[in-house]
């Protein structure tokens, strides 16, 4: 038996296996980074790992603090712009992207943008950024909601899942064959979206979690896979890397936020 | 050719000249590196009306629609501190009614500046976002925040964004020289673009350098003097945010932005002591080594990772060779210019 670990080291090491070897990826702030650093040292050396920013082919020494953090490699290999990150991905140089999600529905359609009302927002959430882009034309989108909920009806519908399910972002014309989200993470399980009905599953549960918990966060009937599995348990070896490399990522970030901010007030003091 | 010696100036005299109220200012910097005493001085000087862009809007944003400088912002992302439970100046506004914000997605802003860069009326996007509601919903941009055209190539529809050409732009950089060459390294962005499309560049750096620096790599100029309109020299002057091969984030500062961003009152008094409260950047310099001492700076200095130097070198730089020949022809002056004599090619 490995040893003890985090949910949130759980988290980080089950988007890190969707990177696989030799891939082209973009990374996002926070879990993406960490598992993207993690995939490198561990499953995927031969990935590039890119940012928007036009940040790519780094290797991450520290996790970064938003996605044009060059402060936390030492220096990359292509220094590229943003305009360019883009036109990269939609010509279909993108593997796999990855995404935080406000609001998602059954078929991965996400909001990243408002809650309410867009024009007078109950809650101002950052935007689109690089996200309705990336989930267009990466050739898969994974998905990572931390914070967010399942509803029926999106407030807003800044990145591009399946539409309407089916066939529908096949027939829609406006993006390339294949690609659209292929995974969803939370901190009680990971979803997969069926190949025909395009419509969001239930395919791993996290430890101390049961489906009923699951279940009720769902606003429709959700959907299990037949062979539900538990997510397996991290090893030693990635248990190691994730808790050195970042480890208020392995705190979780309630945790992380209050032990930095009470650090913060001790250094305010003693200066 | 803007005359040299005049592009030299403080913030406040590049503000007061080149900033006016209703303008629409882009903000040159992307996520990193933002010029923050540049965008401290438009709040000092209480510009108003303004149609801010922004690529990524971090605590700069915050502070200039929280000081009431913004009338109208372009963005793809805005900043919430705090979580769920906080809030932030651009949601503030949005229900106040005194913002209005379009929306767009990363690459749409970039294109927008990249058409405005290269003198372009419009740029085509990325199709995908006709999906979205950041298509459907629109603000004050209303039917020319996206247009259809048809491709005369595919006769397939194409998505495109209207130039933007801002009236200024602010960024910050690593080092320029007097005259204006600005060079950035690190994440590029749209930081070019951004300064490139505007009509009026106002630059600050962490240095100002020899031209024979420019000189030998400009590969890394990203501004070429003749665009810009004034330099100024500022050390830490995107303080709290970071510079690459100077200073790291402050996290000790940011995190007590951050903390004071979630509510109105918490961010007047932030504002008031560190942007009011400092007449420039060493006031607020000397404020901040007072209050917390020069720990926490002295503890985010970058240390030194070199750039290999490229060489820009070559064979010779004279047509004469050693010997006094000319490369081409073989001969020495006396001997080329007698031969001019003899060919009557010399008019007395």
């Amino acid at each position: 038996m490995s040893k003890p670990y985090t949910l949130q080291e759980l988290l980080v090491i089950a988007v890190a296996k969707e990177i696989h070897d030799y891939e082209n990826v973009i990374l996002g702030v926070g879990l993406p980074t960490t598992a993207g650093a993690l995939a490198k040292a561990l499953y995927a050396p031969h990935a590039t790992l890119m940012m928007e920013s036009g940040i790519i082919d780094f290797k991450p020494l520290l996790p970064l603090n938003h996605i044009a953090d060059a402060h936390s490699c030492r220096g990359f290999s292509y220094a590229t712009d943003l305009f360019s990150a883009f036109t990269m991905t939609y010509r279909g140089f993108v593997d796999v992207c990855f995404l935080g999600v406000g609001q998602i529905d059954k078929y991965g359609n996400v909001n990243t943008t408002a809650i309410g009302d867009y024009y007078k927002p109950a809650m101002r959430l950052p935007g689109s950024g690089g996200a309705a882009d990336f989930m267009s034309y990466a050739k898969r989108t994974v998905l990572t909601m931390l914070g967010g909920n399942f509803v029926n009806r999106l407030d807003y519908m800044t990145s591009p899942g399946y539409l309407e399910g089916g066939d529908s972002r096949e027939r829609s014309g406006l993006f390339p064959k294949g690609s659209g989200p292929c995974m969803l993470l939370t901190t009680k399980g990971v979803f997969r979206f069926d190949d025909v009905t395009k419509e969001i599953y239930l395919s791993q549960i996290h430890p101390r979690v049961n489906v009923e918990d699951i279940k009720m966060e769902v606003p429709w009937d959700l959907k299990i896979a037949p062979d539900l599995s538990e997510t397996p348990r991290p090893t030693d070896e990635e248990i190691e890397f994730i808790r050195n490399f970042a480890p208020a990522q392995s705190a979780g970030r309630e945790l992380a936020l209050e032990l930095t901010v009470a650090n913060m007030m001790r250094k305010a003091k003693v200066i | 050719m803007k005359e040299p010696a005049d592009k030299i100036m403080t913030a406040k005299e590049a503000i007061g000249r080149f900033v006016h109220d209703g303008d629409q200012l882009v903000i040159g910097n992307y996520t990193v590196g933002s010029c923050a005493e540049l965008v401290y001085e438009v709040i000092r000087q209480g510009k108003k009306g303004l149609t801010l862009y922004s690529q990524s809007g971090i605590f700069d944003v915050e502070v200039l629609v929280g000081a009431g400088c913004v009338e109208k912002l372009v963005t793809t992302y805005v900043l919430r501190a705090g979580g769920k439970k906080g809030g932030s100046a651009v949601e503030r506004a949005l229900n106040a009614g005194t913002l209005q914000i379009e929306d767009y997605t990363n690459f749409d802003y970039n294109a927008r500046l990249v058409a405005g860069m290269h003198g372009f009326s419009f740029m085509q996007v990325l199709e995908g976002v006709m999906a979205t509601d950041l298509f459907r919903k629109r603000s004050f941009m209303g039917e020319d925040k996206f247009r259809l055209i048809k491709c005369p190539y595919t006769g397939k529809t194409i998505v495109t964004v209207p130039a933007a050409n801002p009236d200024v732009c602010i960024v910050h950089v690593q080092r320029a020289d007097k005259d204006g060459n600005a060079q950035y390294w690190g994440a590029m962005g749209s930081v070019a673009a951004a300064a490139l499309a505007s009509k009026r560049i106002i630059v600050s750096c962490e240095e100002i350098v020899e031209h024979d620096i420019i000189q030998s790599s400009p590969h890394l100029t990203i501004i070429p003097a003749y665009r810009v309109d004034a330099v100024i020299e500022i050390p830490w002057g995107a303080h709290p945010t970071e510079v690459l091969g100077y200073y790291n984030i402050d996290p000790f500062m940011y995190g007590l932005f951050m903390m004071s961003d979630a509510t109105a009152d918490g961010l007047k008094s932030w504002m008031d002591e560190w942007i009011y409260g400092c007449v420039n950047r060493a006031a607020y310099l000397d404020r901040y080594i007072g209050r917390f001492g020069s720990e926490i700076l002295d503890g985010i200095r970058a240390k030194a990772f070199y750039s290999a130097p490229a060489n820009y070198g070559s064979a010779f730089t004279t047509r004469w060779d050693r010997e006094g020949r000319e490369r081409f022809m073989g001969l020495t002056m006396a001997e080329l210019e007698k031969t001019f004599q003899e060919r009557g090619k010399l008019y007395e």
